[in-house]
């Protein structure tokens, strides 16, 4: 019981800290948290019903909202810093909140944990979103940061987003 | 000039000074003017019919602010309807898509089959005494439906001309991007959906002819590793033209003189599929569109854009005079394989729509721009679209004898000149004929 509870509260420590990174515009420490193997995918969610209900999100190798990996959120994190991606100059002030963290599972070194988020941002002069959703991570032990983030699955509750766009990591 | 006041539109816009009065962008009064004259009037995008593969497949859409869905029916044609039930107005479908030959409203219970016809309503014989004209009150068409190689357009107005008439020379140019292989293109599942507090005006004027803003705009996504131009650097951004194709419509292409530059502008993760695909298209389309010209960017009027080598096509529809809702969609050869399905997918979700590294700071843009219209100020001050005004190019054929429409070099704001004009001319023209309405 112990062991659990101690994994439970290095993860939802190692979320905290994630937010705060993106929060403090830490992007390189933020890109720091994620494996040189990472997947990172955002599916679309729509609107379905009758026998559609059960099928919301769009499947790999349909659009989505994100399919990333390292090296290309390593570059969505320099283009950050260029001063000139215009949707986050000057940049968007946000805070990520991270809850309802469950460890799903562990096997082969990796563990399984789902959580939700909301996150607010305010932006220029009166701009304010709200994005809320899931996240399905696979995280591995790290000597260094504690966790790795392997793979990242993002599920916005959103169909179609009010937000001008997802210029924010999630 | 007073908002709301002019009962005419050709003076806000000023060709012989590329000139445009930009209470365009603000006025409420020719917003609405804008859903009648030219939503309810022009031919407008709807979807694939990829989208549609097997009979009763229906996905919603939207024409101007008004909601309709897009059928395959039972017999498998396709239809348009409004998304709207006869007897109070409810939308009776409210999925995305899916597969259903009915559509039941939730308010009453009228159920409409997927061709329109209404086919029962509740107490039709105790409550109406089966006096209810069942057949003039199914689901409202819309007056023409048609598809060019694939792409479904309808129109509201019983009067507007054929499809092929509306395309036009577009419709030969857009065979670039629809018509490069056997079979056609596929749209890959899923739709980007998004608001942006900006008028539909922008972004329809940005990807049909705005191979300007390109450095300035996208400099982060270009340093940073989000190739999105060709990559040839000779005479970067300034050797092609931009094509208007007539009825408001037109592009921008980059030339190549030969086969090696054609290779040289390919995306660099699409080279060897360039390299692959060019004996086909090059047979197909012939020297000027399967060689010469490498389309980029364009828009169908009013509200369709597209970006040809990143395999990307979207609706920018209206939501008030200040808002957009961006609809883009991935679209492949559909005899392209797996490999390239995807390469082409990661390309164009990483660069283009909600979050997009070229896309995101192009928004920004039209929302400043839409801002600053709107102060009684701002508005005095007209939108400068006089780039390359005495350049045109006199005589098209003299580039290639296949050239169509007007031309102009790469860097020229003929097809914005030519966007507005075609504006002005539709909002002081008749009004759209509605078959059926009664208001």
């Amino acid at each position: 019981m112990s062991r659990n509870i101690d994994i439970w509260f290095s993860i939802t420590q190692f979320y905290s800290r994630e937010a705060r990174y993106l929060d403090d515009l830490e992007f390189d420490k933020w890109i720091g948290l994620m494996a040189p193997d990472l997947r990172y995918w955002m599916p679309i969610v729509s609107n379905r019903i009758g026998r559609g209900i059960g099928s919301e999100l769009t499947e790999r190798g349909h659009l989505a909202h994100f399919e990333d990996d390292f090296e290309s959120m390593r570059n969505r994190v320099k283009r950050l810093a260029t001063g000139r991606a215009w949707a986050e100059t000057p940049p968007g002030r946000t805070n990520h909140m991270v809850s309802n963290v469950e460890v799903d599972g562990q096997e082969d070194g990796l563990t399984h944990v789902t959580s939700k988020f909301l996150i607010y941002r305010s932006h220029m002069e009166t701009d304010q979103e709200v994005f809320s959703g899931t996240r399905k991570d696979v995280l591995r032990a790290d000597e260094d940061t504690d966790w790795k983030i392997v793979d990242r699955t993002i599920i916005l509750d959103h169909a179609v987003l009010t937000q001008k766009s997802l210029g924010i990591f999630f | 000039m007073e908002q709301g006041a002019h009962p005419h539109f050709d003076h806000l816009i000023d060709l012989t000074k590329g000139e445009i009065n930009r209470s365009i962008f603000s006025d409420p009064a020719i917003y609405q003017q804008e859903l009648k004259q030219i939503f309810a009037r022009c031919w407008l995008f709807l979807g694939h019919e990829t989208q549609l593969p097997e009979e009763n497949d229906f996905f919603t859409a939207y024409m101007g602010e008004d909601p309709v869905i897009v059928t395959r029916h039972s017999g498998g044609q396709i239809g348009a309807f409004l998304n709207m039930c006869r007897h109070r107005g409810n939308r009776v479908c409210r999925a995305d898509s899916g597969n259903q030959r009915m559509f039941t409203c939730p308010f009453h219970g009228w159920t409409f089959a997927n061709n329109g016809n209404l086919k029962t309503v509740p107490g039709y014989k105790q409550v109406y005494h089966e006096k209810l004209d069942m057949e003039s009150h199914g689901l409202v068409p819309v007056a023409q439906i048609d598809s060019y190689k694939g792409m479904i357009f309808a129109t509201f107005d019983a009067s507007a001309p054929s499809l092929e008439d509306y395309l036009g020379d577009m419709a030969w140019y857009l065979d670039m991007a629809v018509d490069r292989r056997e079979g056609g293109i596929v749209f890959l599942p899923g739709t980007h959906k998004w608001r942006i507090k900006c008028n539909w005006k922008f972004p329809v004027d940005n990807f049909i002819g705005d191979s300007y803003h390109g450095p300035v705009s996208h400099g982060s996504a270009w340093e940073s590793g989000f190739e999105g131009m060709p990559r040839r650097k000779k005479g970067y951004g300034y050797e092609g033209f931009q094509i208007n194709a007539g009825n408001g419509h037109g592009f921008g292409a980059r030339w190549a003189e030969n086969e090696e530059q054609v290779y040289e502008m390919a995306l660099p993760e699409f080279l060897a599929y360039e390299q692959d695909r060019f004996p086909e298209t090059h047979a197909r389309l012939g020297d000027l569109r399967g060689m010469h010209l490498s389309p980029m960017h364009a828009s169908i009027f009013p509200n369709f854009s597209m970006l040809w080598q990143s395999g990307n096509m979207r609706v920018w529809h209206p939501r008030g005079v200040n808002e957009t809702e961006g609809w883009s969609w991935c679209f492949v050869d559909k005899k392209a394989d797996q490999d390239h399905r995807d390469m082409v997918r990661i390309h164009d979700l990483q660069r283009h729509g909600t979050s997009g590294t070229w896309e995101q700071d192009d928004v920004d843009n039209w929302v400043q721009s839409t801002l600053s219209s709107r102060g009684y100020v701002g508005r005095q001050f007209t939108q400068n679209l006089s780039m390359g005004m005495d350049h045109e190019i006199e005589d098209p054929t003299s580039i290639h004898p296949d050239m169509r429409g007007r031309v102009a070099g790469f860097q020229n704001e003929i097809n914005q000149r030519q966007l507005y004009a075609r504006w002005a001319h539709l909002m002081d023209g008749d009004a759209p004929v509605v078959q059926g309405a009664t208001a």
